[in-house]
C-alpha cells in the first residue's frame, strides 16, 4: 500500500501526497498522486494507472471518502496518469475529469462518458474546488503536446506533472529533495529525452518564475521545496532538451 | 462474499480469453461458408443457361438450378445473421474481459481498505458482471439456434443437389455436362455441411 503525507494544511484546505508503494511490481513506473481537499470536496491530481489503483485507493481512503471526489485533474493523456479513471468513476459516476482539449476524445478510451470531461483550453483556466481557485498552467510539449500543471496560489504549490520528474534508485525514496545536486542527476536523462521543445521549456520557465512557489510537486520522484524550486527552474532553463542519440 | 467474487472472477479469466479465440475461429468458418455459397450462386446461374440450351429435356434441371440460387441467397442471409450474433458475442466477451480486470483491481482495493466503499462497489460490479455473463449466454444460445437454422437450409440444398443429379440423367445429349454441374453442386453443399458440422462441434457451444 502507498503512504500518504500531508504536505500542506490550513483548515479544510489540504494537499496530501500519495507516494512510494513498496509492493509495486518493478515493471511499473513509480508515480506520485496528490489529493487536494477544500470545504469537504476533493480533487485527485494524476490519479495513476489502473494497475496501481488498489494501492492509491486504499491510501486515499485512509484520508478521504473516495465517493466525495468531485474531480480528477489529468496533466496529460498517458496511461500512468489516468488509465484508472473508470475505476474511480465506479465510486462517483458524477466525478469530472479536467484535461487538455487535445485529449478529451482520447482519454474516454480509459472510461467515462461525454459528461465526465471538462476541456481545458490551451491558455489554461481556473478550477473551483468548493471556493478554492486552482489555476491550470500551460506546460505544452513538456512532455505531452497538450499538457498542464496545476497551481494553488493559497498553498503556493505547483503540481508540475512530468516536469521535475526523476527516476530515483530504490534506496533514494525520500519524499523531498534533500541534496539537489545528487537528486538532479536522476532527472537529467528524463528531461533531455522526454521533453520535446527548448522553446516550450523556455516559456514554461518564464511563466512559473512569476509564480510564488513553496513546493514544486512532480508526478515521479521527489518534491522540490524552498530554494530548490528556483534552483530547479534555473537548471531546467539551462538544459538542452529534445535530444536523442540515434 | 467479496473474496468469493474475486475468486470466481479469477476463474473466469481463461474461459473468457479462450471464448474470444473460439469466436474468432467461428467467424473465419462463417466467412468460408459465405464465400462458398456465393460460388453456388454463380454456378446456379451457369446451370440455368445450360438448361435453357438443353431445352425441354432439362426443364426440371432448370427449375432446380433456380432453387439452388434461392438456396445460396438464403444461406448467405442466414450467415449474415450468424455474423451479427458473432459480433455481439465479441462485444460481450470484451466487456466480460474488462469486467474481470476491474473486479480484480476492485477486489485488491477492498482487501487493502475493507472499511471503505470498495466492498460495496465490488459487490455491485459483480452483479453487473453476472448480467454481462447472462447476456453472453443468451447470445451463445441464439447463435446455436441460428446455426441449426443454417443446417436446415443446407439439408434442403442437399436434397436440391441430389434431385439435380437425377434430373441430369434425363438431359439426353446434355446429360454429361448437366451431370458434371449437379455433381459440383453436391460437392459444394457437402463442403458447407462439413463446415457447419465443425461449427456445431465448437467448444464455444459444447463448453469443452
Amino acid at each position: 500500500m502507498k503512504i500518504t503525507e500531508t504536505i500542506f494544511q490550513d483548515g479544510t484546505h489540504k494537499w496530501v501526497a500519495i507516494v512510494r508503494d513498496p509492493d509495486k511490481p518493478n515493471f511499473l513506473i513509480d508515480t506520485n498522486e496528490y489529493l487536494v481537499t477544500h470545504g469537504g470536496q476533493g480533487m485527485l491530481l494524476d490519479p495513476g494507472g489502473a494497475e496501481i489503483f488498489p494501492a492509491v485507493f486504499s491510501a486515499l481512503s485512509s484520508e478521504f471518502d473516495p465517493s466525495a471526489l468531485a474531480a480528477v485533474f489529468a496533466s496529460h493523456q498517458d496511461p500512468d496518469i489516468c488509465s484508472s479513471l473508470a475505476l474511480w468513476l465506479e465510486f462517483n459516476p458524477k466525478m469530472r475529469c479536467y484535461v487538455s482539449w487535445l485529449w478529451n476524445s482520447f482519454i474516454p478510451h480509459f472510461g467515462g462518458t461525454a459528461e465526465t470531461f471538462i476541456s481545458i483550453p490551451d491558455e489554461g483556466m481556473d478550477i473551483n474546488l468548493a471556493g478554492l481557485t486552482l489555476r491550470t498552467v500551460p506546460a505544452h510539449y513538456l512532455h505531452s503536446s497538450g499538457n498542464f500543471n496545476l497551481y494553488d496560489k493559497v498553498a503556493k504549490i505547483l503540481f508540475s506533472g512530468d516536469v521535475g520528474a526523476a527516476l530515483l534508485p530504490a534506496e533514494q525514496n525520500g519524499l523531498f529533495v534533500e541534496d539537489f545536486d545528487k537528486h538532479i542527476r536522476h532527472a537529467e536523462g528524463f528531461h533531455r529525452r522526454w521533453m520535446g521543445s527548448n522553446e516550450a521549456k523556455r516559456r514554461w520557465c518564464e511563466r512559473v518564475s512569476q509564480l510564488e512557489i513553496d513546493m514544486l510537486c512532480p508526478q515521479h520522484g521527489a518534491i522540490y521545496r524552498g530554494a530548490d524550486v528556483q534552483r530547479f527552474i534555473s537548471w531546467f532553463d539551462d538544459l538542452q532538451v529534445g535530444i536523442v542519440k540515434a | 462474499m467479496t473474496m468469493n467474487a474475486v475468486a470466481t472472477t479469477t476463474r473466469k479469466v481463461p474461459r473468457a480469453g479462450v471464448d474470444l479465440l473460439r469466436i474468432v475461429r467461428i467467424n473465419e468458418e462463417i466467412k468460408r461458408v459465405v464465400s462458398v455459397s456465393f460460388k453456388i450462386n454463380i454456378m446456379a446461374l451457369n446451370a440455368i443457361f445450360l438448361a435453357k440450351r438443353a431445352g425441354t429435356a432439362a426443364l426440371g434441371f432448370g427449375v432446380l438450378s433456380n432453387e439452388l440460387r434461392v438456396f445460396s441467397q438464403d444461406l448467405r442471409n442466414c450467415m449474415e445473421s450468424l455474423t451479427d450474433l458473432i459480433h455481439g458475442c465479441v462485444g460481450e466477451v470484451s466487456i466480460v474481459l474488462q469486467d474481470i480486470r476491474f473486479t480484480r483491481l476492485l477486489g485488491e482495493a477492498a482487501q487493502l481498505a475493507p472499511k471503505s466503499a470498495a466492498p460495496a462497489v465490488l459487490a455491485q460490479r459483480e452483479a453487473e458482471n453476472d448480467m454481462h455473463a447472462n447476456k453472453l449466454a443468451t447470445l451463445r444460445n441464439q447463435l446455436k439456434r441460428a446455426l441449426e437454422d443454417a443446417f436446415q437450409i443446407v439439408e434442403l440444398g442437399g436434397v436440391l443437389a441430389k434431385s439435380a443429379k437425377i434430373e441430369a440423367a434425363y438431359g439426353q445429349s446434355f446429360a454429361a455436362p448437366l451431370a458434371q454441374v449437379s455433381g459440383e453442386f453436391d460437392g459444394i453443399v457437402e463442403e458447407i455441411r462439413s463446415s457447419l458440422e465443425s461449427l456445431r462441434r465448437s467448444a464455444f457451444f459444447t463448453g469443452h
